[in-house]
């Protein structure tokens, strides 16, 4: 057994967060919100950068597993992950994150699967370039959710 | 947590030092636009695990923000360092762990590095004063053991499991909660630590 000790420790952000002044709450998830939209252009410049860097490296790649190649896309894509939901595309965070469910699945494999990889980076062009209705968009990344999840599910015996 | 975002009860982190690690430039803006908005002024903005030591060494952090730096996980590492290396009071900082995907092999790191809390991006403001306000409450016990120190990361006291002996010194005071009670003491904590904030 290891030894254990436990302590309480008094925190200053507690006082700090009491001490009289501040900012009500609404004023201050306003402001924030308001901070987050000026975001916008530059999210969204960024997001056609990294997908363009990312149908590079795809297009690169052979049919067998690549470990640089995969990680180099995982690496990609996971720097876009909470870009959409500023610029108004969510659907893109989700997209991102089931190719980065993907592409880890197919690291830990030590597996390659070209199609599934690039159906991901189709609906993200999909998803990032036009006005797709949500019902449409849905069903994009219902699809992705059950590519990625192929490779997530526990080995038969 | 459940956080009125129309709310006008008040709250301040104006004279907060506040640790913000993220290696992408876009995902520290983000980050520093959130938390500027929220109304704190004193920022540690780090690009790496390196420069994010050197803030720690030098300065009292009240509250940090911290990416796990995916793929690598670097970020794990630097709340462990910052639980186990970093001394008082900075090893107590409030750490809210920021992540954007969580490769299955990291996923008992992020577990165990000793974060407060762990948030997944996207985060709306409303999201991250919520769990400013959670992390800053006081009463939670911080556990320094060999194989973990950060914390306590047990929420519920519903006793020992069925037919074994507890090994809390308090199991044998606890009583089951009532059946669909199972997530009560999250949020009547949390609805505790929202009222201590005085109206306007």
């Amino acid at each position: 057994m290891t030894a254990a000790r436990f302590t309480v420790p008094k925190l200053r952000l507690t006082q700090q967060l009491k001490t009289p002044g501040g900012l009500p709450v609404a004023e201050a998830i306003t402001a924030a919100q308001a901070n987050l939209a000026e975001l916008k252009p530059m999210c969204i410049g960024e997001l056609h950068q990294l997908l363009e860097a990312a149908e590079k490296t795809f297009a690169g790649l052979g049919s067998a597993y690549d470990e640089a190649g995969v990680t180099e896309l995982y690496e990609t894509a996971v720097r876009g992950i909470g870009l959409g939901d500023i610029c108004g595309a969510g659907s893109v965070d989700v997209a991102l994150h089931s190719l980065c469910d993907l592409l880890d699945h197919l690291h830990t494999n030590q597996h390659y699967d070209a199609e599934a990889v690039g159906v991901h980076l189709r609906a993200w062009r999909l998803l990032i370039s036009t006005e797709l209705p949500a019902d449409g968009a849905q069903a994009v990344l219902a699809g992705l959710t059950k590519v990625s999840a192929k490779y997530g599910a526990p080995k038969e015996a | 947590m459940g956080l009125d975002p129309t709310s006008r009860a008040r709250f301040n982190l104006k004279d907060s030092s506040v640790l913000l690690l993220d290696a992408t430039p876009l995902g520290m803006t983000i980050l520093v636009q959130i938390v500027t908005g929220l109304g704190a002024k004193t920022l540690h903005r780090c690009a790496d695990t390196e420069a994010a030591r050197i803030a720690v060494e030098s300065n009292q952090i009240d509250l940090a923000f911290i990416d796990s730096l995916a793929p690598t996980g670097e970020g794990y590492d630097f709340v462990e360092w910052l639980r186990r290396e970093a001394g008082e009071p900075n090893c107590y900082t409030p750490v809210i762990m920021t992540t954007s995907h969580t490769p299955r092999s990291q996923v008992s790191r992020a577990r165990d590095c000793g974060a407060n809390i762990i948030i997944k991006k996207p985060f709306p403001p409303i999201t991250v004063l919520e769990r400013i306000i959670w992390s800053s409450k006081e009463g939670r016990k911080f556990l320094f053991s060999d194989t973990y120190v950060g914390p306590d990361r047990r929420f519920r006291n519903i006793g020992p499991p069925k037919g074994e002996k507890g090994r809390r010194r308090e199991d044998f005071t606890a009583t089951p909660l009532p059946e669909g009670r199972a997530d009560a003491t999250e949020v009547d904590d949390a609805a505790g630590e929202t009222s201590q904030m005085s109206p306007s």
